[in-house]
């Protein structure tokens, strides 16, 4: 079996919420003609190819993340200040040097990291049979910088659209379709649909 | 599935006015800043399956499975002549179901592996762990042996896909040989100093 050459996109990024406690990790390879999403669960390896002839969509959504890590990770900042500035009378004694460094460890640096990565957010990818999330793409910078080098890809394999093409297709072939199903305002359906019983 | 997109958050549907925009814009129903890009596979319709049809003429050739059915194909992994509804495409490639099954179980067919043991890493993490119970000697060198095992065992056995190379391999062989010449020392040592 010819073995594929994968490039890096993404590092491994835990796929739950707390990326220290949970097992599963996941990270994004670009193929020649397809992404691979890699699934990380303890000593085994899980994949799913995404062909780029076969992707629909890629959505990006903002979240809130990024703003509740800086107020825990701050929060916790200012009560540790607050402690070693209520503690300590000495400020150049070697206790206190090393008290406010361990404390600059634990809290600002992930705090100052947090910041510099950009705001977080949420990636799916759908095809035809499923709509997938890329845990891996959790920073809008990162994922901007992924869709950069996948969109030519995509675009190579499919074609491009331009928003009012997407636009006026989606007006033919999805929502009018779905315009013409629904029921009339006077409750009167077509022979093909149930009436409603409401 | 749907042929509508929807904001992932409220699960609104999206008007078309959201979609390829060049920066996230926020979801008229919820205002979460969104960008969704749509691709022209979006509109392509899905492709319905065909009918395989009967063998009306004698001699014709006819599919492996259904001796009645009308050959329209060989499989590209066997060559068995294949009828309409025995042809499964894969990547510009046709296969049988049989040859599909056993590419799949065996790992023939590249895009149907989806799944790997990663013994470099249950191999390294052998010699790793029990360090953690340096002290009793035993442990360590219990694991040793069996990371040295697995080490050898699962040398030629397929590899991570993304990550081909061995290097956790070889650094677990060095530890497990390290840790065995280290507890084989201590005892050495141990026993010629009474």
């Amino acid at each position: 079996m010819a073995t594929q050459k994968y490039k890096r996109l993404t590092r491994e990024r835990s796929s739950g919420g707390i990326g220290i406690v949970t097992v599963s990790r996941s990270s994004l390879w670009l193929g020649e003609d397809h992404l691979l999403l890699a699934d990380s669960i303890g000593y085994s390896e899980n994949y799913k190819r995404f062909f780029f002839r076969d992707i629909q969509a890629i959505t990006i959504r903002k979240t809130k993340t990024r703003l509740v890590w800086n107020i825990v990770l701050g929060a916790l900042l200012a009560l540790s200040a607050l402690i070693i500035w209520s503690a300590v009378d000495n400020w150049r004694d070697i206790g206190t040097t090393i008290a406010v460094s361990v404390v600059l460890a634990i809290f600002g640096i992930p705090l100052l990291l947090n910041n510099l990565f950009g705001p977080t957010c949420t990636c799916e990818i759908r095809t035809a049979v499923q709509t997938e999330s890329l845990p891996s793409l959790n920073r809008v910078p990162k994922t901007k910088k992924v869709m950069n080098r996948i969109r030519p890809l995509i675009i190579a394999a499919q074609g491009r659209l331009t928003g009012e093409e997407v636009a006026a297709r989606l007006r033919e072939t999805v929502l009018e379709p779905a315009a013409a199903m629904a029921p009339s305002p006077t409750g009167e359906t077509s022979g093909d649909i149930p009436p409603l019983i409401s | 599935m749907s042929t509508l997109i929807q904001c992932p958050k409220c699960r609104a549907t999206l008007l078309e006015s959201s979609f390829n925009l060049p920066d996230l814009a926020p979801c008229p129903s919820c205002a979460t800043p969104l960008q969704v890009e749509i691709f022209p596979a979006f509109f392509r319709k899905i492709a319905t399956g065909q009918k395989a049809e009967v063998v009306m003429v004698e001699g014709e050739s006819s599919c492996f499975y259904h001796p009645q059915k009308k050959a329209i194909r060989p499989c590209d992994g066997c060559g068995r002549f294949l009828c309409a509804l025995c042809d499964c495409e894969l990547a510009g490639q046709h296969y049988c179901p049989t040859c599909l099954d056993v590419g799949k179980s065996k790992g023939k067919i590249k895009n149907l592996d989806n799944h790997r043991t990663r013994y470099d890493s249950i191999a390294l993490a052998l010699v790793t762990f029990p360090l953690l119970f340096f002290f009793t000697f035993v442990i360590p060198a219990i694991t040793a042996i069996i990371a040295l095992y697995v080490a050898i065992r699962y040398w030629k056995a397929p590899q991570s896909i993304v990550r081909q190379h061995r290097i956790r391999t070889i650094v677990a062989i060095i530890i497990a040989v390290a840790e065995l010449a280290g507890i084989t020392i201590f005892f050495i040592a141990t026993a010629t100093s009474r």
